[in-house]
């Protein structure tokens, strides 16, 4: 009787394909990815039940922290330069070029405009050590506040951005303030917005279950 | 590939003897480490997405006077959102009595779910058609004011937005505090002296 002897297969399975595959992947995520911004300030958001996720579109953000200074980053390079160069103009703020360009590819600021030269000028290791007293805001007098002039020409940036075809939505207002901020802060930029007639803005939430959603599940 | 191919010198008998290695190099290894790179990238892209409350503030007008007018005062429940992550809150505006609870499940919800129903009873709820799906949802009546208080803090109004979702208040809106409400807030005993016409020029921002 012949002994049957099993036919040793190779344990090895090629790996070239998957390898081929995940790397694929891997790259589409990594472009795809975006890189978070720099944050001046840490802030701590509250959580909420709200489902609804930032969109893909342009945000303009108003963050602030919990001493209540207000920052301002707005996302576009295109949408940044075009409203430096505006800004620039109608203030006779002196920028060159080079300040210029700096700006539109800074993360947020908050500092005052006639500060803004010197911070341009900084490196970003330098800014963040450069005291950060918050865009000043004047409830009173809607012109006199350099956060409605700030929101107000960065919209209209974006609308004339728009209109050129370098971006596609216009602006998603977005507030992000720490949990403990105290309300008159918060007040302020919701009244600023309000008579810039942005009345509809987004709060940034972190998310919370949904207790009527938890009574369904039980 | 090239350190598979390494040929043996110097063998016996001075012989060229090239080995036959496998020419195979086991990727197992890389195609774990891609995979764990790929779960990181696309756990962080999709998950780094913080969520958004959508809030609408009323226009700074005061047109709409005739509208406000029109609500009645049993409809109303005005939040004052106070110190400490306390909730002060009292029914309709002629001689109203003043209440405090928290922001717990058994408190703010509480008060808002037991209007709604008192509500209710007098004011039926209106059947509105959802253009996009086509349902109809019923719209409660009952109007809620949420006032902050200076000293309340960002979370409280994130919290009381969220306890309007809750509890499916559509009516609602966020207004500045009077001075007669933080009166009142200091001193219930004495009672809350604001009108209608009060009420409306602080909705607008003019006090």
């Amino acid at each position: 009787m012949p002994k049957h002897k099993p036919k040793r297969s190779n344990p090895f399975i090629d790996m070239t394909a998957m390898c081929d595959v995940s790397f694929l992947l891997l790259t589409f995520f990594i472009l795809t990815a975006k890189m978070r911004p720099t944050e001046t300030v840490i802030v701590d958001t509250p959580s909420s039940i709200s489902q609804t996720k930032l969109p893909d579109a342009g945000t303009l953000t108003l963050l602030v922290s919990k001493e209540g200074q207000v920052f301002v980053d707005m996302a576009g390079q295109h949408t940044r330069r075009y409203l430096i160069e505006q800004i620039n103009d109608r203030y006779q703020m002196g920028l060159n070029d080079e300040e210029k360009l700096r700006f539109s590819i800074a993360g947020s600021f908050g500092v005052p405009r006639a500060n803004l030269k010197p911070w341009l000028d900084a490196s970003p290791a330098d800014r963040a050590k450069m005291e950060a007293p918050g865009i000043p805001i004047d409830t009173a007098d809607i012109n006199n506040s350099e956060l409605a002039t700030w929101v107000h020409m960065a919209r209209l940036a974006q609308f004339e951005m728009k209109k050129e075809g370098k971006v596609s939505d216009e602006y998603v207002i977005v507030v992000k303030a720490d949990k403990d901020t105290p309300y008159p802060a918060i007040q302020k930029v919701i009244n600023t917005l309000t008579d810039i007639n942005v009345n509809k803005f987004n709060l940034i939430t972190n998310m919370e279950a949904d207790p009527s959603k938890l009574e369904a599940i039980k | 590939m090239a350190e598979m191919q390494v040929a043996e010198k110097g063998g016996k008998g001075g012989k060229v003897r090239s080995k036959k290695l496998s020419t195979r190099v086991d990727l197992t290894p890389m195609v774990d480490l891609a995979f764990l790179l790929i779960t990181f990238f696309m756990l962080t892209t999709t998950l780094s997405k913080p969520q958004i409350m959508p809030v609408v503030m009323p226009e700074k007008k005061l047109e709409d006077l005739e509208e406000f007018q029109a609500t009645k005062e049993s409809q109303v429940i005005t939040l004052m959102l106070g110190a400490n992550d306390k909730v002060y809150y009292y029914e309709g505006i002629t001689d109203p009595k003043l209440d405090s609870t928290d922001y717990s499940a058994e408190g703010l919800r509480k008060v808002i779910l037991d209007k709604k129903d008192r509500v209710r009873q007098i004011f039926p709820d209106k059947e509105k058609k959802d253009e996009k799906t086509g349902d109809t949802k019923k719209i409660s009546q009952m109007n809620v004011i949420i006032k902050p208080t200076k000293d309340a803090r960002y979370k409280n109004i994130v919290d009381a937005f969220d306890e309007m979702k809750i509890c499916n208040v559509a009516l609602y809106v966020l207004l500045d505090i009077s001075k007669q409400e933080e009166e009142f807030i200091a001193n219930p005993a004495a009672g809350l002296k604001f009108s209608i016409e009060e009420q409306a020029k602080a909705a607008v921002g003019q006090q």
